[in-house]
């Protein structure tokens, strides 16, 4: 069920006030012990609550989206809002200008409740990496929620937010989305734009719903999709009809990744539980065919090797002159270097030394060209296997989410857990964790621009496992 | 000046040292095999649509909030450190 469509229809119909229900969800954001919440739209939120009352009681028509409630990572622009990105340095800065897929979902009447706490500038896959402490799971408090778009996963599965948007560079909206049973897309690459996002490696980056509905993952994706003179890698898309998603016969031959399944570093149960899934897929008559993929270790390389690149690049301009939280040292290198070195979390800084080895002279061509071509060789074989299969499944995650503490121990553990996620964000794929099938869920795949094909797949798998 | 810049003069930050964890990355993508494999992420915007090459102005209250976030101000003026120096 819908929780968009029923609470428009609540609203609609006068059984709610949107100024109760906006209050009711606002009660539940301050009062939450989760640490999900950054900053409080509260003001604002009550004030365009009530103006959706009150053309409610004109008598006039809403639009779908008008008065929902929801979330946004704190990583997004939104014009006299703080976006802190979860970090020191930001901390105090306020957005001059609103993102285009936060734009595009104001404009339909959405109403913004919340930046939503997560790991420091995207960079962590357990939302620990933050100054508003670790984001804790919504299944089991001393477990991680997941990141790096935890408070947005956590607001979602506890119906804090209707809706929440993050973002996902390597799997941080997939990861999450998994780790507390909400479904999360990242959709193809260019689908939203990106503009107002703090980038992190601009060439993964996706701006995603997290929802706990397909039709909310359809209704959200829809509105903020399109074209954007602002994001030149953006592309002009078809929206997802509601009916085209609900028959799945078209969909006849699924693939996955047999290294994934066969391999020590996956947990006995989400093995057992992921194969089970395959069985229960195949007993409807589809093809099932397991395919050959880089080995995990080959993928989140590579994957770390740009994002390293790209986030150094990136947030150079972080250093205290225009905006942030400067720190005067005795000449101008020296406050850029101490304004960084205070203010940037430890992760955040080991990936930025990481990005600026890549990139330096005498390691680019060893490290940073082979990276590029791994990519592409990721990307050709992606191109061959959709030629095979419609659609590819995989598990979200290896493991079941680890405690909070633990991750911030190993960051290599940590690299190596988002095996199954980076692949597919190196292809620019779309790819939909949905809440089913392991602890963690499932990932649904399907070639470029094929998002309609992922959520199709996922109202076929709703009602077959 | 030397010519070769250590890591934590490239990145800025001060008594910056190469990551155990992140030199492992590396070692994977050293030990692979580059292969002559086609980019087929073409995100690049074509010739004939390129944004026009003209000024836009932001609205005021943009402008505000961009001179409220910065950090340091007197008299009136957004004050930095010199850039000439050495």
């Amino acid at each position: 069920m819908s929780n968009i469509r029923k609470i428009h229809n609540q609203l609609q119909n006068k059984e709610i006030s949107c100024l109760e229900l906006i209050k009711n969800k606002l009660d539940l954001l301050k009062s939450n012990t989760h640490h999900t919440v950054n900053s409080l739209l509260d003001n604002t939120a009550l004030a365009l609550a009530k103006k959706v009352d009150a053309k409610i009681a004109n008598g006039e028509t809403i639009g779908l989206l008008e008065g929902i409630p929801f979330g946004i990572k704190d990583v997004y622009m939104v014009q006299g809002t703080y976006t802190t990105a979860s970090s020191d340095l930001l901390k105090q800065y306020k957005s001059s200008y609103t993102a285009t897929a936060i734009q595009k979902l104001l404009d339909a009447g959405a109403i913004p409740l919340v930046k939503e706490n997560g790991d420091s500038f995207g960079h962590g896959s357990s939302s620990e990496n933050t100054i508003f402490g670790a984001v804790k799971n919504a299944i089991n408090p001393d477990l991680v929620a997941g990141g790096s778009s935890g408070g947005s996963a956590v607001n979602v599965a506890k119906e804090y937010t209707v809706f929440s948007i993050g973002g996902d560079t390597g799997g941080s909206i997939r990861q999450p989305a998994g780790y507390n049973n909400v479904y999360g897309l990242k959709p193809t690459y260019g689908r939203v734009s990106r503009f107002g996002i703090l980038a992190y490696a601009s060439s993964t980056d996706c701006v995603g719903p997290i929802a706990k509905s397909i039709e909310d993952i359809r209704i959200v994706l829809n509105t903020m999709s399109g074209k954007d003179v602002k994001d030149q890698t953006t592309y002009k898309s078809e929206e997802i009809a509601k009916e085209a998603i609900l028959n799945a016969n078209e969909i006849k031959t699924v693939g996955y990744f047999k290294n994934f399944i066969e391999n020590k570093a996956i947990d006995a149960k989400v093995k057992a539980d992921f194969l089970a899934s395959i069985e229960k897929i195949k007993a409807t008559g589809i093809t099932v065919k397991e395919l050959d993929f880089f080995e995990s270790d080959t993928l989140v390389s590579t994957y770390y090797t740009l994002a390293m690149a790209e986030t150094a690049s990136n947030l150079s301009r972080l250093d205290g002159t225009n905006y942030g939280a400067r720190i005067e040292g005795d000449n101008l290198k020296d406050t850029y270097a101490i304004t960084r070195s205070e203010n940037f979390s430890e992760e955040t800084k080991r990936r930025i030394v990481g990005g600026n080895q890549v990139l330096s002279q005498g390691f680019s061509d060893e490290i940073y060209l082979k990276g590029l071509n791994l990519r592409d060789q990721i990307s050709e074989n992606f191109e061959k296997d959709f030629k095979e299969v419609d659609i590819i499944l995989s598990p979200v995650t290896p493991n079941n989410p680890p405690k909070i503490g633990d991750s911030l121990k190993d960051p290599l553990a940590m690299y190596l857990s988002d095996a199954y996620t980076v692949g597919f964000s190196l292809g620019q794929l779309p790819t939909l964790t949905v809440p089913q099938g392991t602890a963690t869920g499932l990932q649904i795949t399907a070639a470029k621009n094929n998002d309609e094909l992922v959520l199709k797949f996922a109202n076929f798998l709703k009602d077959t496992i | 000046m030397s010519k070769i810049m250590t890591v934590d003069v490239l990145s800025s930050i001060k008594g910056a040292k190469e990551s155990e964890a992140v030199s492992k990355l590396f070692e994977v993508i050293k030990s692979t095999n580059a292969t002559t494999a086609n980019n087929v992420n073409t995100n690049a915007v074509a010739l004939n649509d390129l944004r026009e090459d003209v000024v836009i102005h932001s609205p005021q209250a943009e402008k505000d909030i961009i001179i409220e976030n910065f950090p340091r101000e007197k008299n009136g003026y957004l004050v930095v450190a010199k850039v000439i120096e050495e």
